[in-house]
């Protein structure tokens, strides 16, 4: 369990968190390679079955990140968004996955810094909570 | 009760406030949802708890009531509803899916055995006409037991439970509120054709979570699954978390915008611990 290393993904919205990733890239930042970044138009995109298909197919953590609420390139996607994380993350609870394994962030395009840092921090919160139960094949 | 619901419905159709009655037929023990056009024929209407009057057409994949009021758009139809009917009917015409202003609800309650028997949170219509309220059940054993288990022990008795899925779709099917023509459950990407029993967070959860703002508590869908997976577990849950996060209650009225749609500004994102984990 000592050297395991998180399958982590990432949905990062196009106009903030992508371009903030890519941000964290040009600065040189450094920050753990576990996170697969996955660019969709904006965090409202990013639908509830496609934070559970990520961890069915074997995601230990999903990270959401999109803009600060009111710069959304959208208006109000983000909005969207942070509700309907709230609820799944509930759902999820019941599942049996651990809520803390979903997290949302809000990170703009000029904080490549702030990037790094949640990727660095959601990588360690995996690594101690370890490997994502995988389901029993019956 | 069923007396004094066939008399209102006649008084309807004498007045002529509405053109037909669309409510439960009661013929030879059998039920089935039958539009009444005369009078005379509301002998035969019956009064059930368990059959949903208001359900979705496979493969139309529209409501009974819209498909009705799309034949004729200037059809009036008093519909017999007890609860969960009602809160069906607001939910889909919040999302376009029937003409409310055409639709005269006769609200009946359900008396208190036929509430303990769904354990129905809400056993009464808002616009109640016949009968009395009863209290709702609000716990469910199952729940209880739910949350006393760890996430591990969760997980594997979810992985228990939904290894008995035959994936008939039986769920979705039955479900009131469930018209989406294009449903997730149906695309390849998330739901791979040919496996049994389909991959373990996916398959019923992608409703769940899709119903957690509209699901009125009827509890169709695990009445319809032929391997009794407790699927109203978690639509209970998510009830209760809607209320908990948004004071929000599904199919109260049809001005209550669902909050998951609405912006924080307009409906604000409570913060609460709840018993989620």
């Amino acid at each position: 369990m000592d050297n395991f290393e998180p399958k982590l993904v990432g949905f990062c919205c196009n106009w903030c968190s992508y371009t903030g990733a890519d941000l964290a890239g040009t600065s040189r930042l450094k920050y753990p390679p576990n996170v697969r970044v996955i660019r969709v138009m904006c965090s409202g995109r990013v639908g509830p079955e496609m934070v559970m298909k990520a961890f069915a197919s074997g995601a230990d953590g999903v990270l959401v990140l999109g803009c600060h609420i009111g710069d959304c390139h959208y208006v109000y996607g983000n909005h969207r968004t942070k509700k309907r994380m709230a609820v799944l993350k509930r759902m999820i609870g019941y599942l049996g996955i651990d809520p803390r394994r979903l997290r949302l962030e809000w990170v703009s395009a000029g904080e490549g810094a702030k990037f790094a840092e949640v990727v660095g921090e959601f990588t360690k919160q995996i690594k101690e909570l370890g490997p994502k139960q995988q389901p029993v094949a019956s | 009760m069923l007396e004094r619901t066939r008399e209102l419905a006649r008084s309807w159709l004498q007045k002529k406030e509405v053109d037909a009655i669309f409510g439960l037929r009661n013929k030879g023990g059998y039920l089935a949802p039958y539009l009444f056009n005369t009078e005379d024929e509301l002998a035969d209407l019956s009064i059930s708890n368990q059959y949903r009057i208001c359900h979705t057409c496979r493969p139309a994949k529209k409501n009974i009531l819209s498909l009705m009021q799309a034949r004729d758009p200037k059809l009036r139809i008093g519909v017999v509803c007890k609860g969960c009917d009602e809160r069906a009917l607001i939910e889909l015409a919040k999302r376009s899916q029937l003409d409310l202003e055409r639709i005269k609800i006769l609200g009946v309650a359900c008396t208190a055995e036929e509430a303990a028997e769904c354990e129905c949170e809400r056993p009464y219509p808002g616009n109640l006409l016949v009968g009395d309220k009863v209290a709702g059940h609000s716990g469910h054993p199952g729940i209880d037991e739910l949350l006393k288990k760890d996430i591990q022990q969760r997980f594997e008795f979810w992985c228990q439970q939904l290894g008995k899925c035959i994936k008939c779709y039986g769920c979705r099917n039955a479900c009131p509120v469930c018209f989406c023509t294009d449903c997730k459950m149906e695309q390849e990407l998330f739901v791979k054709v040919g496996r049994l029993p389909p991959e373990v967070p996916m398959f019923q959860f992608i409703r769940l979570i899709h119903i957690a703002d509209k699901c009125t508590g009827c509890g169709e869908c695990e009445k319809a699954c032929p391997s009794n997976i407790p699927l109203t577990l978690i639509t209970k849950l998510l009830k209760h978390d809607m209320k908990e996060l948004f004071d929000y209650e599904a199919g109260l009225s049809v001005d209550n915008e669902s909050p998951i749609l609405l912006t924080l500004d307009a409906m604000p994102l409570r913060d609460g611990a709840g018993h989620g984990g």
